[in-house]
């Protein structure tokens, strides 16, 4: 493993009689892009915020570059936060803000004009250093907030939903122009957010929280094609959860039973797992093959390139499918028995207890 | 029809369109304010130019400088303004010091459902007559006093406080510190705690996050707790009165007397516009200074 920026250990909080943070271990590489990912609640922004040194953990340990930060208060750490709201000084100029962490180090006044005009042109906001935050676009703002934090060379970049406020479009130009102010200051991010999307576009790592716990760690291709957890899997977007039996296996393949239906994956299960899920996602399951579970289609709704199809099977599962609707070879009514299939790679097997 | 039916509520008859309210609602505060603001101003810029006869000493129904021009010329006067603009500005900045810790740890500090109780023992004081409160402090600070009797051993300690200038002052910081809290505290509680969390995060100790952060955004709240302590205390009479000695006699003291015992009317006038005027000029002056439009503007 590459040497670890930030490594986190067995780190727990609560609040009143609310566990936050549940014994989280993590390492966090030198560089990369590492993103917190989960449900409000999950413990993401509290874990962020400890990391801050906002918050203190009740225990665990938090090693910045392998020092423990212990109880250190936030302006003692090498870490900086672009928050939620940006919290941009009102009272200062775009120029005054970028500059103040500059300030407080006591930097030559030349130094710190020659770095916030630096800033402002990575930015791409050269000429608005002598605007007041609120004169500012959101994506404007947000920018700056980006740019305040980056100034002061942080080991690590923590950033709370930094998009959150933004419009789609806007959040989308953001997303890859934050990933490629990342790459060029080569600052390790940890970023925050709930929107998967978002996760997938521009992370290295991500790590996906439930309920103060780490679900999966991996990269953004592992996380959404071999999700580990049945919560992974719904989180990353496979509706398709079904439960199934395990009837068979051999060194390579195991054979799935619901109900009456049997399906083959070419994955090995542990010997003593008997039961999982299976999760596929709707855009993989296929009504356009003879073969397949029997179902009666309960519901059709029309999503633009896709049609979106509620298919129950006959042993009571429902199974969501969207495929291309312009297709009118394969379009079916409400009542039409149709034939469910995917393709064994397409599925991923959760083993109970996962 | 239909649109004739749709208008109906609106204006049914010309007896309807007639309505009280707008005029209640707009008339009522403004019979006040020229009741009590606009017309006892009006009447004292008039009387400040009326002069006395000097046989009756009834007030003369004539046009004369002369009032201003005593104020503005004498020496006596400019004394007394620059001694009564000296104790309220000591006594505004004590306050300030005073105040600002108590406004910001109850808005800032304190738990959001403590904060109320807080606030209401800040303002009990208000619950009894400014008058009591500063015959209380005679009894505190003239000799054989309470603060004689306690504190009299001390060597080197004076004591007995009563009829000098620190009584004075103590007496309006004590009277007037409620009213330069409030603000203070309303601006403590609206002061957004990510601003404070995003300089300690850029590494600013917590001196510097107060002095660069929390002082300039909980400004507006100074500002207006300095001018609603300071005007109080400029025009005040009664503190200097009771509390002070022969030396502290201040503006307010003399515009009363001039309209009780020295029943100069006129002469009172003049000195009562020229402070209001002062108090004008210098509020904008300090507005513009602080600047608080900066902070909030749109």
């Amino acid at each position: 493993m590459a040497e670890s920026d930030v490594s986190i250990r067995k780190l727990v909080k609560r609040f009143g009689d609310m566990v936050a943070v549940d014994g989280i271990d993590l390492e966090v590489p030198r560089g990369a892009f590492v993103t917190f990912l989960g449900p409000s609640g999950c413990g993401k922004t509290t874990t962020l915020r400890m990391i801050g040194g906002f918050e203190h953990p009740d225990s665990g340990e938090i090693y910045l570059k392998g020092e423990p930060m212990g109880r250190r208060p936030p302006h003692k750490r090498d870490t900086s936060m672009v928050f939620q709201n940006y919290a941009l000084f009102p009272h200062m100029s775009v120029a005054d803000n970028i500059g103040f962490g500059l300030r407080e180090r006591k930097m030559a006044k030349d130094e710190i004009r020659r770095r916030v005009s630096d800033m402002l042109k990575l930015i791409e906001l050269e000429d608005r250093g002598k605007r007041k935050p609120r004169q500012l676009s959101g994506g404007q703002q947000q920018r700056v907030a980006l740019a305040r934090s980056l100034v002061i060379e942080p080991t690590v970049l923590l950033l709370d939903e930094p998009l959150g406020a933004l419009d789609l479009k806007l959040r989308k130009q953001m997303q890859i122009e934050l990933k490629r102010i990342q790459q060029q200051v080569g600052i390790t991010f940890i970023y925050v957010t709930h929107d998967q999307e978002e996760a997938l576009t521009m992370s290295d790592r991500i790590v996906v929280m439930n309920q103060g716990r780490v679900e999966q760690e991996g990269s953004a291709e592992e996380i959404f094609d071999r999700p580990k957890t049945r919560f992974v899997a719904g989180f990353m977007g496979s509706q398709n959860i079904i439960d199934v039996q395990v009837a068979d296996r051999d060194a390579s393949s195991t054979k799935l039973r619901l109900g009456s239906n049997t399906v083959t994956l070419p994955v090995a299960v542990a010997p003593g797992v008997s039961a999982g899920a299976i999760a596929v996602r709707p855009e993989k399951v296929r009504l356009d093959v003879a073969e397949g579970w029997q179902g009666t289609v309960q519901e059709r709704i029309y999503k633009g390139v896709m049609m979106s199809y509620s298919i129950r099977l006959d042993d009571g599962t429902e199974i969501d499918a969207e495929v291309a609707h312009d297709d009118v070879r394969h379009r079916h009514e409400v009542g039409d028995t149709v034939r469910v299939s995917f393709r064994p790679e397409d599925a991923v097997f959760i083993p109970d207890g996962a | 029809m239909a649109t004739e039916t749709l208008a109906a509520p609106v204006d049914a008859s010309p007896r309807r369109s007639f309505s009280l309210t707008p005029i209640l609602t707009l008339g009522i505060p403004t019979l006040v304010v020229v009741l009590f603001v606009v017309l006892p101003l009006i009447l004292i810029g008039i009387y400040s130019f009326y002069s006395l006869d000097p046989v009756t000493g009834l007030m003369q129904r004539d046009f004369t400088w002369a009032n201003y021009e005593r104020v503005l010329t004498s020496p006596i006067y400019r004394n007394i303004f620059i001694r009564t603009l000296s104790i309220a500005a000591i006594a505004t900045v004590i306050a300030l010091l005073l105040a600002y810790p108590v406004g910001y740890f109850i808005g800032a500090v304190a738990k959001p459902q403590n904060q109320g109780v807080l606030m209401l023992l800040v303002l009990i004081p208000f619950w009894t007559s400014y008058i009591i409160r500063t015959y209380a402090w005679i009894g505190i600070l003239q000799s054989n006093g309470f603060l004689d009797s306690v504190f009299g051993w001390v060597p080197g300690l004076d004591t007995n406080l009563l009829y000098s200038r620190a009584a004075v002052i103590i007496g309006f910081v004590h009277v007037y510190l409620p009213i330069m809290i409030l603000p203070i505290y309303a601006s403590a509680r609206n002061l957004d705690k990510r601003y404070i969390e995003a300089a300690q995060d850029l590494g600013a100790s917590p001196f510097s996050t107060f002095l660069r952060v929390t002082l300039p955004l909980t400004m507006p709240g100074i500002v207006a707790g300095i001018v609603l302590f300071f005007i109080p205390t400029f025009g005040s009479f009664v503190t200097p009165q009771l509390l002070g000695g022969t030396g502290d006699v201040m503006m307010g003291n003399i515009i009363d007397n001039q309209f009780g015992e020295a029943f100069n009317w006129p002469f009172g006038a003049a000195l009562s516009v020229i402070m209001t005027l002062v108090v004008i000029v210098a509020m904008t002056l300090f507005f513009r200074f602080a600047d608080v439009e900066e902070i909030y503007g749109s």
